[in-house]
């Protein structure tokens, strides 16, 4: 199957920055792909040129068999959701109108819903929008379009946890009943985690990581206990960090823990915790100190 | 086509810029004119000129082009289905002009002896010649105003400078060149019907001149 995006040493570079080096990855149809990464990473340059808003300086990009860039058959079945979208001087219901006959697959009964449940009147202007109710217009927006390629970049700034879990429950509904392709790029990640299919982290304009998110849950294990027992279990595994505190001893463990590991671990007493998505991301943006990325130094 | 379409209905989808404000705008300064009287023509006209190179800025300069490729629009079909609104709206409005010029002639200035949309030299003639006249000045002025915008998008405040500095020559040209023919004067060599051909020459380079800009626009 033709992956629903494909991208192949993607470049972009300004005057004095590289906003992205190299990227290569590809995101099969009908997943929901997680983008994470720090701020100034790269996720937005990536996804304005995925919707071709941008262009690359090199590189070979294709979102659904083509380069998106002035292609009307791509761009038609593709939606962008971006944190900083810019709206005219209008009001919400104007800008679902405008939607509605730009996405061929608009479902107006799914827009309005949307809005009902964030609160947001249709007659507003959207200048007058808070932070949390513009988010909510954009979301409705994006997942109403029911596009085949559906790009989210921080769709949620300035909403509660309330009405992001509202957007949780909406995605995972509609793209049960419409599946299609998803890109989300958030900071939250622990809590979007359960969402995705697959993680792609970005740092410093490269792929950090790009792998299947079954594959990262229990990738690495904190150990936690005495000082003596957590070294004797930790003996000759690999170990990413190394933290004491008194006789205490707080170690992160790399590779799969067994049932007999977990076994020893309960005589020895100690605790066994594996390290969150979120952990995991962080450590893949280079975190430590001198370290290299996560790719390199475990999955290389 | 179905894309130039859609970002036409797009820029109409608050109607209120592009009838009602102009209307009411041109209401307004009749009734001024109106109230000053006298037979003299007073520049109230000039406006939906003006209000029409606005339009065009705003459309592509303002927030309209950010939202339009966000809806899926790609820059050639914003461009061609913008400047096609741009352009059909003149020829309605061209139409608007010359009937009341029509009516303005035929009940004597309204009754009150007003020359509104009697322009001098300009849009004098029979009513096609006022209707060609101001259709193709008002899609000029659109498609010079969407010129600026894109220039202003892609270049910012320095790009306009540098925009507005290379057109001085051409500036001086049309000055001579309005001294050389007698265009405002007892016996212009140009008539107005020329002169239009003029600019509507000049709206093809312009025309051609901001699609070259807009291709490597980014939002």
């Amino acid at each position: 199957m033709t992956p629903a995006i494909s991208v192949t040493g993607l470049t972009r570079r300004y005057y004095d920055e590289v906003a992205l080096d190299g990227v290569s990855l590809t995101v099969g149809a009908g997943t929901i792909t997680g983008l994470l990464g720090r701020n100034g990473a790269g996720k937005t340059t990536l996804l304005r040129i995925l919707a071709g808003q941008e262009f690359p300086s090199s590189g070979s990009v294709q979102v659904l068999g083509a380069a998106p860039a002035e292609n009307e058959d791509v761009l038609r079945r593709l939606v962008l959701v971006r944190e900083d979208q810019v709206y005219p001087d209008f009001k919400v219901c104007h800008a679902l109108r405008a939607a509605s006959f730009c996405h061929p697959d608009w479902d107006a009964g799914l827009a309005s819903s949307l809005l009902n449940d964030y609160g947001v009147r249709a007659g507003k202007a959207i200048k007058g929008l808070s932070r949390g109710q513009r988010s909510a217009l954009g979301i409705t927006i994006g997942l109403a379009a029911r596009a085949e390629v559906t790009l989210f970049d921080e769709p949620y700034a300035g909403l509660d946890a309330v009405a992001r879990q509202v957007f949780y429950d909406r995605l995972l509904a509609d793209f049960a009943a419409f599946p299609r392709t998803v890109l989300l790029s958030t900071h939250l990640i622990d809590e979007a985690a359960s969402l995705f299919e697959n993680v792609v982290v970005i740092d410093r304009g490269r792929v950090a990581l790009d792998t299947a998110a079954d594959g990262l849950r229990g990738m690495a294990t904190t150990v936690s206990g005495p000082v003596l027992a957590v070294d004797s279990f930790t003996a000759g595994r690999p170990v990413w960090e190394r933290r004491g505190l008194g006789s205490q001893a707080s170690v992160v463990m790399v590779g799969q823990v067994s049932g007999e590991d977990r076994e020893l671990a309960r005589s020895l007493g100690l605790d066994l915790t594996p390290l969150s998505l979120q952990q995991l991301v962080v450590r893949a943006s280079g975190w430590s100190a001198g370290a290299d990325s996560l790719t390199e130094r475990t999955w290389a | 086509m179905n894309a130039m379409i859609n970002v036409a209905r797009y820029h109409l989808v608050q109607p209120v810029l592009f009838i009602t404000l102009p209307l009411a705008m041109l209401a307004f300064l009749f009734a001024v004119n109106a109230a000053r009287g006298g037979d003299t023509w007073r520049d109230g006209l000039t406006v939906i000129f003006l209000y029409f190179f606005i339009m065009g800025v705003q459309r592509v300069g303002g927030r309209w082009l950010p939202f339009g490729l966000a809806l899926g629009a790609t820059r050639r079909s914003f461009y061609v289905g913008t400047a096609l609104l741009g352009v059909s709206m003149s020829l309605v409005y061209g139409l608007v002009i010359a009937g009341l010029q029509a009516i303005e002639r035929a009940t004597g200035g309204w009754g009150l002896s007003i020359t509104f949309f009697r322009v001098p030299y300009l849009l004098n003639g029979p009513w096609y010649a006022t209707w060609l006249t101001s259709f193709v000045g008002l899609s000029a002025l659109f498609v010079y105003g969407m010129w600026y915008g894109i220039v202003n998008r892609r270049w910012g405040m320095l790009g306009l400078l540098a925009f507005v500095a290379v057109q001085v020559p051409a500036g001086i040209a049309v000055a001579f060149a309005r001294t050389w023919s007698g265009v405002g004067g007892p016996h212009p060599s140009l008539s107005a019907l020329d002169l239009t051909g003029v600019i509507a020459a000049l709206t093809v380079v312009i025309l051609a001149g901001g699609h070259a800009t807009i291709r490597r626009v980014t939002v």
